[in-house]
């Protein structure tokens, strides 16, 4: 079984580092079929003679179209995607500064998304009221629908605006730096409140309506019947049978959503001036900071095949069965 | 710890958040919030490309003088800065400055004469590639447009120095005056990595306001210098930039007092900012204009005329079809002129206010059109003349909303006298890149005007001088005149020509002139002394007191 566990490990990484080759191979096509002098994307006139010269030698840019892939993949690889214009930077180190604050903002949206869902679902399957059922699961396919720019421009109006319960935007007051220790922490949270639910509320809605289909196919087999009819408390049945049972196609769906997180909250973001991937994303290709805007996409794909690369490993953990499955 | 607990514990956690927070207004009574769109990406007046950036540097640096607009006469007038007094050689090749001797930068040094020689010398210097690179050609420079310092520039003592030029030059004190930064601070950072030096996000400056805090893409934060010689007492104690990348947030934020100023509010949102009694509405008009461009030559051959619109009467025709009085009423609700010309009604004293814009008249355009020998011969509903339909696309750059809709109104009025055209958005970088080449026939575009007047770079017939002519317009009366708005010349000489060449320009309509756009700016009634000019909203802005 163990070796069977390090093959199935192997044959993931490299079918994720093969999606990744793809990825970038799909880039520098992009890049190429894209509108202007293809040299435009990787300098500019704001870096200077000599930062340019190196880029293009970096770049291979006077050299035939072949060896401008073959550096381009080899430079995506060893984590260079050429200097920002903006930011006189190299990318990736732009998108580092970035990524730390999505990173933990996705985090926690991910974990409530989770959190709130499987609590959503077992509490509708503890009622056992078909009205509260569809209620919820309508409810859910509501939020679902509405766009993040809805909600989150909706909530503001309402919690903002009206109730003046919130700030409108931003990561702290300018008042901050004045604060105490635990003032601080407090007025954070207080300004990612409305960020969290725009950018939690879909994700939600999407795991619940995944979770209790699930549930409720684990519900009805032979095994939690005779659970049921031995006597087992119903408590018991559903976090030790039915929520492990029926987490499997969660993870898979979860795989993706974390790896959409990760690769930057661009809506949510944008409307609360959240400093994040998504934000960067947006500011980089309104100024035409073409280097920018192939780091993002990159880290974006990026992050979404390693997410997927957990989900499967967590599925693993989960079941042993699958070890096969993804053999074959 | 179960689930019922767990959902108690956190609802209590949010209450408490709540009622902990303090939801009101948390702008101190003496601060100032102006809401940008984006982030700066330095503080160095050397690289301050974006109009963000320009306009929090130029706080931080003065230049050598302060430049104030003259409402009445509509020019920039010089004024005592850094410099306390400048006097001209008799025969205008050089100038002497002398320059305050209580400057001091925020971290304590004095600023002398050797700042701004030096600051002249990293502008110039090719390493740097400074926003300012390259418009040194009325000093005396090198082959790649270095200044030649010694040539230049005599230090007479530390707070007094000269400034000489070149015979053939002429010199604009607007034009070449620079912003100084600290010699003690650059000079021993290699030139060629001044842009990614550490230094340029912890700004020692000279300015009203010093820098205090940058919270990347959130804040940015300056503080009253009480050391500045711009300093005045009830100066606005701090100046913030926040940083609000979603329209909506910023009017919201605007409305609700967590902002005081903005710039390039919608027009859709001025009447709602207008009812509420803590905000002042105004428009700025006169620095930008949007226009039809026509290709003068054939973008394949451009030693041929274009087969439709090298004709000034057929390009006449096109803007009396054009009805540009319906998009401003329509969609700029009347904010905006008519244009005429290129030359903003904001230089009075050199607008021609006899060059009128052309009327909406589709029935004279037809007999222009007519004459000209286009005709719809084979009733097909499309002009022609000989076997030549008058067809063609005109392009545009995507996300400018006005021009989508300025778009269809000049499709469908074209069509009403049988001309046929394809409106196409294009990318900004390609429809940029295809306008410098001059490969399209019609466009939709604008330009901003320059203070000072710069027309040369826009009309000229030469594309090595004229490299913003997109539309190939030649005329050597215009080239004529332009030529001699560089030599020396009085201010009265200058102001005729530039009359003269609206004339020529209207008649000629190389392009259509569609409007000048508005910029509309909003701030809070608690500003006072806030004076609005077409030479920007923020260039003195430590004149400003709160209410």
């Amino acid at each position: 079984m163990k070796s069977e566990i390090v093959k199935t490990l192997l044959t993931r990484i490299l079918s994720s580092l093969l999606t990744l080759f793809l990825l970038v191979s799909f880039l520098f096509i992009i890049i190429r079929l894209s509108p202007g002098d293809p040299t435009d994307k990787y300098i500019s006139a704001k870096l200077g003679s000599e930062l340019s010269e190196r880029i293009a030698e970096k770049f291979s840019l006077n050299q035939p179209v072949t060896d401008q892939y073959l550096s381009f993949v080899a430079n995506a690889f060893s984590g260079d995607m050429g200097v920002s214009y903006n930011y006189r930077l190299p990318v990736f180190e732009v998108i580092w500064e970035y990524f730390s604050f999505t990173l933990v903002f996705a985090s926690i949206s991910f974990i409530l998304q989770m959190y709130l869902s499987i609590w959503l679902a077992l509490w509708v399957i503890k009622k056992r009221k078909k009205w509260l059922d569809k209620f919820v699961t309508n409810s859910s396919l509501f939020i679902y629908s509405i766009p993040a720019f809805v909600l989150g421009v909706a909530l503001i109006y309402i919690f903002s605006v009206n109730l003046n319960l919130f700030p409108i935007s931003g990561m702290k007051s300018l008042d901050y730096d004045d604060l105490s220790f635990f003032s601080q922490v407090l007025n954070k949270i207080h300004h990612l409140v409305l960020p969290l639910i725009t950018l939690t509320a879909a994700g939600v809605a999407l795991f619940y309506k995944y979770i209790k289909e699930s549930m409720d196919d684990v519900l009805n087999q032979t095994f939690i019947i005779n659970l049921r009819s031995s006597g087992v408390n119903e408590n018991i049945i559903l976090r030790k049978h039915v929520i492990p049972n029926a987490l499997r196609p969660l993870i898979s769906v979860a795989g993706v959503e974390l790896g959409i997180l990760l690769g930057g909250a661009l809506i949510t973001e944008v409307i609360f001036s959240l400093p994040g991937m998504g934000r960067l994303t947006v500011d980089s290709i309104f100024s035409r900071d073409y280097p920018l805007v192939i780091g993002c996409v990159f880290t974006a794909g990026a992050v979404m095949i390693l997410a997927n690369f957990l989900a499967d490993i967590i599925k693993l953990k989960i079941d042993k069965r699958l070890v096969k499955g993804i053999l074959n | 710890m179960n689930i019922k607990t767990l959902n108690l514990f956190l609802l209590s956690f949010l209450f408490l958040l709540i009622i902990s927070c303090d939801s009101k207004k948390s702008v101190s009574e003496n601060r100032i919030v102006i809401g940008i769109a984006a982030d700066v990406q330095s503080f160095n007046s050397l690289f301050a490309f974006s109009y963000e950036e320009s306009a929090i540097a130029e706080l931080l640096y003065p230049s050598l003088l302060d430049f104030r607009w003259n409402d009445k006469k509509g020019e920039l007038e010089p004024y005592p800065m850094i410099a306390k007094s400048w006097q001209w050689a008799e025969d205008s090749l050089s100038i002497r400055f002398l320059i305050r001797d209580d400057i001091l930068w925020s971290d304590g040094n004095k600023l002398t004469a050797s700042d701004v020689v030096f600051s002249y010398d990293v502008f110039s210097d090719p390493d740097v590639q400074s926003r300012l690179y390259g418009i040194f050609n009325q000093l005396f420079t090198e082959s790649d447009g270095h200044i030649d310092i010694e040539k230049t520039f005599n230090v007479i003592s530390p707070y007094e120095f000269e400034m000489h030029f070149p015979e053939s030059s002429v010199p604009d004190l607007v034009k070449i005056v620079v912003p100084v930064i600290p010699e003690h601070i650059f000079k021993d950072i290699s030139r060629d990595q001044l842009a990614n030096h550490e230094s340029n996000f912890n700004p020692v400056s000279s300015g009203a306001f010093k820098f205090k805090k940058w919270n990347k893409n959130q804040t940015i934060i300056l503080e009253a210098d009480s050391n500045s010689f711009l300093f005045t007492y009830g100066q606005t104690a701090e100046l913030v930039f926040k940083i609000v990348p979603d329209y909506t947030s910023r009017i919201l934020q605007l409305k609700k007092g967590d902002i005081d100023l903005l710039e390039l509010v919608k027009v859709e949102d001025v009447e709602e900012l207008k009812a509420e009694k803590s905000l002042t509405v105004v428009s700025s008009i006169g620095r930008e204009y949007d226009y039809v461009g026509w290709n003068n030559v054939d973008p394949n051959e451009p030693s041929k005329p274009h087969k439709l619109f090298e004709n000034s009467n057929v390009r006449k025709a096109l803007s009396m079809v054009i009805n540009r009085k319906e998009i401003l009423e329509e969609y700029l609700s009347g904010q905006g002129d008519l244009a005429a010309s290129p030359v903003s009604p904001i230089f009075k004293s050199a607008f021609n206010e006899k060059v009128l814009p052309y009327e909406f008249i589709p029935d004279e355009a037809r007999k222009l059109l007519f004459r000209e020998g286009w005709k719809d011969e084979d009733r097909n509903g499309i002009l022609e003349k000989g076997k030549t339909e008058f067809k063609f696309t005109m392009y545009y750059p995507v996300g400018n909303p006005l021009r989508e809709y300025a778009s269809v109104v000049i499709k469908n009025n074209l069509k009403s006298i049988g001309i046929e055209v394809t409106t196409e958005k294009m990318e900004l970088g390609a429809f940029i890149n295809n306008l410098y080449e001059r490969k399209l026939d019609s466009w939709m575009a604008g330009f901003g005007v320059v203070i000072p007047l710069d027309l040369k770079p826009y009309w000229y017939s030469d594309p090595n001088i004229g490299f913003l002519n997109f539309s190939g317009y030649i005329n050597p009366d215009i080239d004529n005149i332009l030529d001699k708005l560089e030599s020396r010349i009085s201010l009265e000489e200058k102001n005729k020509l530039i009359k003269e060449f609206q004339e020529i320009i209207h008649k000629d309509e190389p392009v259509t002139f569609l409007y000048w756009t508005p910029n509309i700016i909003v701030y809070n009634t608690r500003i006072k002394n806030l004076k609005i000019t077409p030479h920007g909203v923020l260039v003195h802005c430590w004149e400003w007191t709160i209410n």
